[in-house]
This record gives structure tokens, sequence and C-alpha cells, in this order.
């Protein structure tokens, strides 16, 4: 019988839990951890099964080769071998940038680094990026500009300081369930809440003021509240003053954006903007929560930008209970990010373009670094089909189910010459690997993830990985040692000093020091406490830059052809790609197959009734599916998850990318509904 | 008429029985009977109205009300429609084939307060399968029973389940059989009535103060079914209707089909009306 | 016989247990959490909330290996382990909690994979000063094997079975009048906790809450499945099938309520199909359909669920709620 504290491989909002075992090698259970800032002895349905999926007998448990086309078990040498060879070989042949890695935010920050360090000075290139692509990209790029980092703000403990809550593109009770439930305890003490999302979530039943804007409007209804606010004189001038620059030309840019205009724009009422500015500009401290609903869109960036511009207006940042929050997704997408799993920066977001970083770099690893940024993870499939990206490694991600315009990606994968997955199942992508390597889970290894509060904290093995299955540092190691760099570290907490040493903002980050709850960065020498909250005196960048934007429509809108607006994301019970959920069985029990929302006036229109099996198609595909009657989705709106290979949202949804980050636009694309 | 003690005690309440599938037989296009035997010879020892919870390694278990009369000794049946994962495997079964078997659980038909009485024998869709192990029952019981009044509506005519037997009830002398479907397609051949099974009730002559009410069906069904026979004067405590329920062990511990304080596995799933028309949930 | 143990005593006592049993006892754990752990990996904690996990878990765990079916169908129980457990350091809640459970599963049918692993374990009782900070813990008048009622320093020891008999032997005895002092402190204190209970648990029997009270407290329900997996007299299960090798190995896990393919039938029939009707069934089936099979309230106020959930509608707050609103 053990128990060991470990942290939740779901969300990223980071709560710890205790792994119990039966002392046979059996994880029977969990149980959450009451000292922990975040959990306080509490869990969401995700974390209280987390140990389900861990001991299922899909694990992938020997390497695989393939061989005259079909894949067969290796020896770990002989794989691995393979993969550095082949690496060479194409590398040789085509260029080093001709191979492209993906990182993942399942897996330790230590192996974010390694597999980031192996792409860059093992093999020469920057193409190395990872899931943050398709959720944050947008968060990274908008709020580096405008504050100078690109996490969030404030800390989860905020909640309870706050007097209002806006929350717009985030299912938090759903998604970040631990956040949501404490908006729902403000809320309950009398903290105001605003939501603004087109669905009828959770949080909206609890919302003093519901905001139904048409998905894709969001920067029309950010820009309709400011006008509103400056119009009503709720800016906060002092900090306009002291802390901000830009603000005439923000100024200038909204005077267009009238609550006439913006409700045209909407579909909202104009005095529901004009509630919503009255609302949050009158609130002492107010809080921005934003997910996905923000980010996935063809103009995500311009979307952070104008959340950023709000908070600012109203002077609602460093200070607590304020603040701009994106609350990111995957327990380990923070400490991706920050460990330099991205194309154009190392860790600490330290520019590879920056002769002066890559000069830094270069005297610790002992090799030179190339300098020009790589590809990002969504052009990278391009890249691919146009025969410039030739070898993918792929760590611990399904891009057939998780990225935008799954036939694109499908195809792209076939094109390639050699493609190197490593998972902990078998997956969508890993039938079309070459090698496969099995990983172990975070039960099986130690390392630490960065919760979306930048909390970095420890998770820590609980039984060793099933048959063969090695920590992903230890299959990096290997391959790092294949290209000649050493890499004999004892265990990840060696990684992390290496870490620490190139990483100003992880630079007090040590295993000791993240005993119990964890360490949130900055925290840069050894005596520092961690940064709850940002931005205190002045932002990371020196003054807060309002960055003006204007309302451009998504790619794709409904039409004649295809009349109803698709959105997509996840639910409650289940997972990303429902590899690790669909089998816990609790949570398959309670969704098992494909869905789609659709409003019962939709329905009936086309003559749908609810559990009946539908053709949704778009123009890049067509899935099966069962219906399911609600008003939760606005009439015109349908919503899929993404979950479900078997109805595959993404075989839908539209690769139309943010220009600036990247980013798909997951969250709206044109259907036609048929019953089957 | 006592269940049989199994003298092969399984070694545990929740360890399935091995069983021979003996031969398979297609009902309608969603449904199957299948025969089956205990492997080790013994009977299964139930009543009309019990039911078995079919065991398939892999996929657990699932609830089956046995559709075949303790008295065909030898084997038993079972009518199973493919609505999901574990039923639709069953499906897939040759003859031949190993499953598990436990039980027989839960409350039966009330043998006892049927005996002497006319019956009102009322099954909609698949609940004709449950209420087929009473029907034989009173077939191979003639001389217990009053008038047997056997009402049997299905969605069409390609769902009428246990045709072959329909067609001998009909004809025999046992039952007065009247038989309804829903709606008949467009390019379907069937000469039958059509409207939902309460329309059956309407002519037929009932002496309601003799006569009892058994009914087995989905759940929409009860509530209609219920209206008419207060109007033809049935007493409720003359009414006895199966419950269906989610249910994972069979024996009142797992929990899923609890209907306020009652457990349908075990406190049903037969129950006379009284004992849940009060219940929140339960019709 | 009642007897009165100092520390060394206690320890005495501990280390009998240790050989006899796989001897549990309530550790606190470097992140404040207070577990029941195997004797002597970490320091004892003997004042404090309840242990955070149900204790019932000892036997009925969240994953619970029932059996193994071969290739051929031939079935394989899991035995218990070769060692009973010995459970120390239970408050009253939590005794009649398992009280409760072990009357359920006896319940014919038995459960005899239940019983299997309750049959020879032992129960250890602590209460009087024995609650967080030392605060007063009402004693438990049985339900156990043995209990001892926290004086500060010392323990009264007093035995409630032979084992528990066997046991105390040896140690010097106590004072019947400091028994009392301590069941006197009880009575003064009450129980308001049971008092509200009892008067919420009569609205609810009687039908005055109506369905948008539900509604409402359901709409604050995230789903978590907490308030059921941490109630020691929860014992909902699923049965869940993997395949190891050529076996499958067949077992039961902790279920909840308050998930909507809890009651969901193939057909989609879904008797408790919104999260108004979950909440209710939780609060009723505790307060009044317990009451109605067993004669006894299925909540003995043990304080997990309002601990547990996120978002603060555990059986106590909805129950203070129910009554505040419709309790005039
Ligand atoms: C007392 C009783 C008698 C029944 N008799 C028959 C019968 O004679 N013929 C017949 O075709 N069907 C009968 N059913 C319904 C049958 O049990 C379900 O159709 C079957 O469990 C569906 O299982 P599945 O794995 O195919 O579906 P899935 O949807 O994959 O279900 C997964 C699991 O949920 C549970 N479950 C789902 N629906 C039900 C349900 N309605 N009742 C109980 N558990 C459920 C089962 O444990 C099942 O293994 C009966 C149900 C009950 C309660
Ligand atoms: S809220 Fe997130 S981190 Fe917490 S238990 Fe749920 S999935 Fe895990
Ligand atoms: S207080 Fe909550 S957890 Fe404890 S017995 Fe009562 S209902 Fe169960
Ligand atoms: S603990 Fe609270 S939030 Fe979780 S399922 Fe129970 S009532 Fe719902």
């Amino acid at each position: 019988m053990t128990a060991t504290l470990t942290t939740c491989p779901y969300c990223g909002t980071g709560c710890m839990l205790y792994l119990l075992s039966d002392g046979q090698g059996r994880l029977v259970g969990v149980e959450p951890s009451a000292g922990h800032p975040v959990s306080r002895g509490q869990l969401c349905v995700k974390g209280w099964n987390a140990h389900a999926f861990v001991q299922h007998p899909d694990r992938l448990k020997t390497p695989l080769v393939r061989r005259n086309g079909t894949l067969e078990p290796a020896g770990w040498d002989e794989a691995l071998d393979l993969v550095h060879q082949r690496f060479r070989q194409i590398s040789a042949a085509h260029g080093p940038d001709s191979l492209v890695f993906f990182s993942s935010a399942k897996v330790g920050n230590e192996e974010n680094y390694l597999l980031m360090k192996l792409a860059r000075v093992g093999y020469g290139t920057n193409n190395i990026d990872h899931c943050a692509r398709l959720c944050h990209s947008s968060t990274v790029t908008g709020l580096v500009e405008t504050l100078g980092s690109g996490a969030m703000t404030n800390t989860v403990a905020c909640l309870d300081e706050t007097d209002l809550v806006l929350v717009i593109g985030s299912n938090t009770t759903e998604q970040h369930p631990l956040i949501g439930s404490r908006i729902l305890q403000a809320t309950q003490r009398g903290c105001r809440l605003i939501v603004a999302d087109g669905r009828r979530i959770k949080l909206s039943r609890h919302a003093d003021l519901h905001l139904r804007h048409r998905n894709g409007t969001d920067v029309a209804l950010l820009n309709g509240i400011m006008q509103q606010i400056l119009e009503l004189g709720l800016e906060n001038r002092a900090f306009i003053e002291e802390r901000t620059e830009n603000f005439t030309a923000l100024q200038e840019s909204l005077a267009a954006f009238t609550p006439e205009r913006v409700a045209a724009i909407t579909g909202l009422q104009a005095d529901e903007i004009t509630a919503a500015a009255r609302m949050f500009g009158t609130a002492k401290r107010a809080m921005l929560l934003y997910a996905m609903g923000i980010t996935q869109h063809s103009h995500g960036v311009d979307n952070v930008r104008a959340v950023s511009n709000l908070a600012l207006l109203t002077g609602n940042l460093g200070k607590p209970g304020t603040g701009v929050n994106p609350l990111r997704g995957q327990n380990n997408v923070q400490g991706a990010c920050d460990m330099g799993a991205l194309p154009d920066v190392l860790t600490g977001y330290q520019k590879v373009a920056e002769p002066s970083v890559r000069d830094r770099f270069a005297a610790a690893w002992g090799r030179p670094l190339p300098d020009r940024p790589g590809l990002m993870a969504t052009h990278a499939f391009d890249a691919a089909l146009a025969g410039r990206a030739r070898a993918f490694f792929i760590l611990g991600e399904n891009p057939v189910l998780s990225e935008a315009n799954q036939a694109h990606v499908v195809k792209a994968l076939a094109a390639i010459d050699f493609l190197v997955v490593v998972d902990i199942f078998p997956t969508e992508t890993s039938a079309f690997a070459d090698v496969v390597l099995p990983a172990a889970c975070y039960a099986e290894k130690d390392g630490t993830f960065t919760s979306t509060e930048r909390r970095v904290q420890r998770f820590r093995r609980a039984l060793p990985p099933p048959g063969e299955a090695r920590a992903d540092w230890e299959i990096l190691s290997a391959l790092l040692e294949r290209c000649g760099l050493p890499a004999g570290y004892p265990g990840p907490g060696q990684i992390m000093d290496e870490i620490a040493a190139v990483t100003p903002s992880y630079g007090g980050i040590s295993y000791p020091r993240l005993e119990e709850s964890g360490l949130q960065w900055p925290c840069p020498n050894h005596d520092h406490p961690g940064t709850p909250i940002l931005h205190r005196q002045s932002c990371t960048r020196g003054k807060g830059r309002f960055s003006p934007v204007d309302f451009r429509p998504s790619r794709e809108l409904p039409d004649a052809a295809y009349p109803l607006l698709l959105n997509t994301g996840r639910t409650g019970m289940h997972w990303h790609t429902g590899t690790m959920t669909r089998r816990s069985h609790l949570l398959d029990r309670e969704e098992h197959s494909a869905f789609i929302e659709i409003h019962p006036e939709d329905a009936a229109r086309l003559s749908i009734r609810d559990r009946q099996q539908v053709s949704v198609e778009s123009r890049r595909g067509e899935v099966r599916v069962m219906a399911t009657l609600t008003d939760r989705v606005p009439l015109g709106q349908v919503f899929m998850p993404f979950h479900f290979v078997e109805g595959a949202a993404n075989a839908l949804t539209n690769n139309a990318l943010d220009p600036e980050s990247g980013i798909p636009e997951f969250k709206v694309c044109a259907v036609r509904i048929t019953p089957c | 008429m006592q269940p049989r003690p199994c003298p092969n005690q399984p070694p545990s309440v929740y360890a399935p029985r091995p069983c021979r599938l003996l031969s398979v037989t297609d009902l309608t296009p969603q449904e199957k009977l299948f025969r089956l035997q205990l492997h080790d010879g013994e009977e299964l020892g139930h009543l009309p109205g019990q039911f078995v919870q079919v065991s398939v390694p892999g996929l657990t278990e699932a609830p089956i009300s046995v559709a075949s009369s303790p008295d065909r000794h030898g084997a038993f049946d079972l009518g199973v429609r493919r609505a999901g994962r574990l039923t639709t495997a069953l499906h897939a079964l040759r003859p031949g084939a190993l499953l598990g078997i436990r039980g027989p659980f839960g409350r039966p038909f009330q043998l006892d307060a049927l005996a002497g009485k006319d019956l009102l024998l009322i099954a909609g869709g698949c609940g004709l399968a449950p209420l087929r192990s009473l029907l034989q029952y009173c077939e191979d019981h003639r001389d217990r029973f009053g008038v047997l009044h056997l009402l049997y509506g299905a969605r069409s005519p390609a769902d009428l389940m246990f045709k072959e037997d329909l067609q001998e009830w009909q004809q025999g002398e046992c039952f007065d059989c009247r038989v309804t479907v829903d709606q008949v397609p467009a390019t379907g051949c069937y000469d039958g009535a059509t409207g939902l099974v309460t329309g059956l009730l309407g002519d037929l002559d009932l002496m309601p103060h003799r006569t009892v009410a058994v009914l087995v069906g989905p759940p929409p069904m009860y509530r209609p079914l219920l209206e008419v026979l207060e109007r033809k004067g049935i007493a409720k405590t003359s009414i006895m209707l199966s419950l269906e329920r989610m249910m994972r062990c069979g024996i009142g511990k797992c929990g899923h089909c609890s209907i306020e304080h009652l457990l349908c596995c075990q406190d049903g799933p037969v129950f006379w009306l009284p004992e849940i028309e009060y219940l929140r949930g339960a019709l | 016989m009642l007897k009165r143990l100092d520390r060394a005593d206690l320890e005495k006592l501990l280390a009998a247990l240790a050989t006899g049993y796989r001897l549990l006892t309530p550790q606190r754990l470097a992140d404040g959490t207070r577990l029941h752990r195997p004797h002597g990996e970490g320091a004892l904690a003997l004042q404090g909330e309840p242990v955070q996990r149900k204790p019932t878990e000892a036997f009925f765990p969240q994953h619970d290996p029932l059996l193994r079916i071969g290739e051929q169908g031939e079935v394989t129980t899991c035995d218990p382990p070769d060692r009973p457990v010995a459970l120390f350091g239970l408050n009253a809640a939590d005794l009649a909690c398992i009280a409760f459970i072990d009357r359920f599963f006896a319940d014919p049918p038995a459960d005899d994979h239940y019983l299997a692993r309750r049959k020879d374990a032992l129960l250890v009782g602590l209460t009087g000063f024995a609650g967080p900070g030392g605060d007063f813990l009402p004693p438990a008048n049985g339900m156990c094997d043995l209990e001892l009622l926290a004086l500060g320093q010392n323990w009264l020891g007093v035995p409630w079975t032979p084992r528990g008999e066997a046991l105390l032997e040896g140690f010097p005895d106590g004072e019947q009048a400091e028994v009392e002092e301590l069941q006197e402190t009880a009575r003064t204190r009450g129980n308001p906790a049971q008092d509200l209970l009892e008067k919420a648990a009569g609205l609810v029997a009687s039908e005055v809450v109506p369905d948008d009270f539900w509604r409402e407290i359901g709409d604050r329900c995230i789903l978590c499945s907490g308030c059921n997996l941490a109630c020691p007299t929860c014992t909902c299960f699923c049965v869940e099938d993997r395949q190891e090798q050529a076996a499958t190995l067949r077992s039961r896990v902790w279920d909840s309520c308050q998930f909507d393919a809890f009651m969901r039938e193939a057909s989609g029939h879904n008797p408790l199909g919104t999260e108004a009707l979950r909440t209710r069934r939780r609060i009723h089936h505790k307060l009044a359909a317990d009451v109605t099979r067993w004669g006894e309230f299925g909540c003995l106020l043990c304080g997990r669920c309002d601990r547990v959930c996120p978002t603060g509608i555990g059986i106590q707050a909805v129950a203070a709620e129910i009554l505040a609103r419709f309790g005039a």
C-alpha cells in the first residue's frame, strides 16, 4: 500500500493528488492533496480517475519498428539507432530543417527541455513546436507584445479576493473545473460574474450577465465594452497615465465601436454591452479569465490584445484579484512553452534570433545553435506536403485527431520519409509511424509540470513503467548521447538544475524547493519565494502597451450550402483525443460515443430526432455522429467535442491560421447536417 | 414452486457459471433468441419474470430476462435486443460459444396471485421476451387460469418478436391473442391491426373483479396503459408490472437500479402497481 | 474491563496490533493530508480531523478486483490479503458508517467479497479529546472492538468485544468515573449537526422541497463525483473488465449517482436524467430512502462530502439551506 503525492496529468489547473497503490503494483485509487493551495482536498472528475488509464492493457510496452509495412517489436538499441541514423541521413540529404520535432504538453519540463535541446543542437534545427500552437500561441504572441509575458498574470487564489470575474471563451467548470468551482464559490460570497459565451455553459447559470455573442465576434464585443467604459468615464486614468502607453491610439480605434454597431456584429442588444461596461468598469477589482474561445480564431492574437486592452484600461493588473488570466489547457502546456519547445524561443522565452542568447546557450551546451526561427507545428504539415519537411519526431501528441483539417494532416504524414512517435498508447498518429517508442506515463517517472498559474510542481513515480517502456527523459538522453552530447543525467532533478542555470525565470528552482506545493515563476534565485502576481510595480516589458485592434470576421461563415456554424471544444469527462480518458472506465461510460449538440428548433427544421445518427459535412470532410438536442447551443450553431476518433470534429474544422500565431480557427467553420 | 437451489454453489456471488450456447435464432433485425444450457447440465432454476446476468469477458455483464418457462427443461431462452456493446457482442456469437451466467435474480411474477384469475397479459416491444416465460408457463398449466388475454404491440411489422409463437398463440385455444403495430411502412405488406397497444384494450370484454393485468414494456408505455386500465375498472392492486433499470450486480449492492428506497433487481423487477406508483421516477 | 493507558502503553498496544494485523494508523503526510497509513511509515497523528479517505476503503476499495475469468470461462476469485486489517483511530461517525455498510453488504443475498475482507478485521475507536487541536469527539459507545477515549496524555481503553478485551489485558485499570465524565460532556454538548439533519430530513421526506430548489443546487454541481467517492456509506459501484494476459480481470469501482450515465439505459431512457434529479437523489437517498429501507439515516455526519465538494454543496450545507428556506 503506497501513497505517492503527485500532480494531476490532465488540465493546467495543476491539482495535486495521491496515487494509491495496493502494494502489489496495482493502482487502486486517488486521493486529493489537502494542503495544496489549488486542490485543497478536492478534485474534478478527471483527477478522481487519474489512476484509471495507467495500467490499461493497451499501453505500449516495447519499441516497434516498421518492417515490410507492419510495426514489429524491436529492441531499444535497434530502434534508437534507426531513429538516429535516419535523422542523420535525411538531414544530410535535405538539410537539418527537413527535420521537425513536436514536443508535448503532457510530459515534464525536463523532457521538453531535452527535446528542444536535441532538436537545436543535436540535429541542428529550430523546427520544434508543440500543441500550445493549437491552444495558446495567440496568448503568447499577444501578451508578450502588450505586457511582456505570455502567462496568467495572477493566481487561482485571487478568485477569493476579486469583486468581478469576466469569463470569455472558457467553459471553466468543465475544462478547468477547480478554477470553475472557485468562481462559483466567489459568486456565493457576492462576487459578480459576467460570462461571454454563445453556449449556455454551467457558469452562465450563475452569471449576473450572460452575453451570448456570435462566435468569432469577440473583438467587436470587447471593443464595444471599452468604448462604453470610456463613454461612461469608467476608465482608470491614473493607471493609464502611470503604467501604460499608446492610449490615444486605442481611444481613436474604439470610436467606431458604438453599441449599435457592436450589437449588429455580435447579435447582442446594445444595452447588454453598456451594462457589461458599467458592471466591469465599476468593479473595484476585476479578473479576466479566458481560454480557447478567445485564442482559437484566425484573429486569435487580436482577441488576446483586446482582452489585454480591457484590463489595462481599467487598471486591473498587478494586484490581487485582477489580471489577464489565460487558462492554459494541458497540465504542462505552460511548462512546455517555458522550456522553449517553440520554434522562435529558448527557455524562459529567450529569443533564438538574439545572438547574445544563442551565445549563452552555445556556451552552456558546447555547440552552436541554428539562428533562424523554425517552423510552427501548423505550418509543418504544409512543409511536409511541399517536400521541405521529411522526417517528424512526435513526442506525446496525436495530431491526426487534434489538428484542424484531419485530411490535410493525414496526407502530410503519408507523404514524409520517416515518422517517429513516442507515446504511452497506440494512437491514430502512431499508426503512420516508422518507429514507435513506448514511454512511461506521469505515474511511472519523476519530473515537474508547470500549471496555468506558473506553479512549477513535482510529479512522482508511483510504480514502474509497463514492459520495456522508458521515461521520455531517458529516451531523449539516449538520443542526445547518440548525437555526441553529454546526457548522463542521474535523474530529472539534475536536468532541472541545468534548466535553472540557463533560464532566469527558473533560476531559483530546484527539486528540494518543490517538495510541497511548488513555486510560481519568476523565481530568479534560490532565496526567492516565487511570484504569485506578475506586473506588480511595472509590466515585464516596462509600460503596458495598448494594442488597438479592428474587427475581422472569421474566415468561413455559414452560407446557403453550409448553413450552420460549427463550434468545437471539449467536454468535462474527456481529455483531448481520448487516449487516456476513453480508457478510464467511468469517464468512458459517462460519454462513450461522438455527438453533436443541435438547437431543438434547428433540429426540428432538419427533421432530426434526439439521439439520432446524423451526417455532418464541411468543405473538408464528413463524419457521422449522434445528435443531442439542447438549447445549450444558440440557434444556428452546433457544437462538437473533438475527443472521438469515430466522429472526429477535426475532420470538419478549418485550418485557416492566424497570421501571427499560426493557430487554426477551431471555433468557427460552416457545416451542413442531414439525418442518416 | 420454489427456485431450485444450485448444488454446485459458485465460488462467489459475483462468479458467473459457464453456460453453452445451443442455438441462435433471428427474431427481428435487432433481436435474437439465444438458447442456452448451463455447462454442468444443471437446471437454471428460475421462475417466470426473473432475469440472469449474462457475462461476456471483457464487456462485463448485462441483465436479461429469461424468456422461457422453467418447465421447458434442459435449456433456457434469452431474447436479446442489440442495444450496445455487450448485446452487440452477444449477437455475434455462434452456437457452441461459452458464456457466463449469474442468477436467476429478482422477484418473479406472483404466480400464486395469478392462479384462478383471468389474466390480461400486455407486452410492448422487447417486453414480450420476459413475458414469454409466463406465457409458456400458462400454456403448460392452462387449467390454473381463467381467460387469458394477450395483447402485444410493436413499432412496425418487422419489429414483431417471436412471430412463430405469436402465430401459434393466435391460432391456438390458450390465449385470446391480439397484436398491433404502431405504423406500417409504405412498402410493407401487413394485414393486422395498427395503432398503439392501448387501442387493443378498447373492445376487450373483461371481468375486472377477477382479472389481473401483467404489463411488460418500455417505460413510455406504462402511463397511457394504466389510464386505460383504470377506465376499464381494473383495480390498482390487480396490476403487476415489470420495470427495467440499469443494473450491474443483480443482488442489490451496486445501487444503479434504485427507485427511491426500492431496488429493482431485488424488490422487483416485477412490482404490484401500488408498491411503486407513488415513488418519484418509478414510472 | 476498563483500562487506562499512557503513551508507552499505547505504543505497546500498537505493537501488539501490528503483529497480528496489517495495522493502519492515522498519519499526517508532508502536504498536510491526514490519512490511514501502514503503522510505522510516518509519525502518528493522534489528533485531528477525520482521516481524509473514507475508512470503509479498507473493505471496499476504489478499485476492487472481484475475480478472474480464464479463457475457458473458469473463474477464480480474488482472495483477501493474508493478514486482516486493523483500523486504528476511528471516530464515532466513522464507526457508525462502517456498521452501516456492514449491514448493507451482509443483507441477503450477502456480498461474500466484502465480508471476506471485513470478517477478521479489527476496529479501534479513538474518541474523547482527539479532534483537531485536541477538540472533543463524542464516545462511540461500541461499534468497534475496543475504544480509546483520549484524555490528553492518557487514554481510557474500553473493550467492546472479546478480541478487544484480550488486547487490553495487562494494562492498568481505569476509573469508570472518568468515562462518565466524558459521556456527560457529550450529553451537554448535544449534537446540533444531527438536529439540523433530522429537521432537514423531515422536510425532504415530506416532499416540501420543490424541484426548483434541487435545480438550483444541481446547477452548482460540477460533477466531480467527490461527494460520493468520499462518503463512507456510499456503496454504489460500477463493474470494469480488463484483459490481463489471457484472463479477464473483473473489478468493481466506486461509482457516483451524480453521473448522467449512472442510470442511463442503453435505450437512452434515464430516470435520473437531470442534474436536479440527481442532486435530489443524493440527498433524498441518505435522508429519506435509507430511513424507509433501513430505519436509519444514510448520513452519519462524518463531514467528508462537505469538505470534498468544490462548490460547497455537501449534505450539511444543503441541509442547512433546506432548513433556512423551507423550515419555517
Ligand atoms: C431486469 C432486466 C431485464 C432485461 N431483460 C432484457 C431482455 O430480456 N432482453 C433484452 O434485450 N434486454 C433486456 N434488458 C435490457 C438489457 O439489459 C440492456 O439492453 C443491456 O444491458 C444493454 O447492454 P449493452 O452492453 O449492450 O449496452 P451499453 O449501452 O453498452 O451498456 C453498458 C452497460 O450498461 C448497462 N445497461 C445499459 N442499459 C441497461 C438496461 N436497460 N438495463 C440494465 N443495464 C443496462 C449494462 O450493464 C451494460 O453492460 C433487461 C434489463 C433489465 C434491467
Ligand atoms: S481541475 Fe484539472 S488539475 Fe484539477 S483534478 Fe481536474 S483535471 Fe486535474
Ligand atoms: S457527511 Fe457526507 S460523506 Fe459523511 S456520511 Fe454524511 S453524506 Fe456521507
Ligand atoms: S462533490 Fe459537489 S460538485 Fe462534486 S459531484 Fe458532489 S455535489 Fe457535485
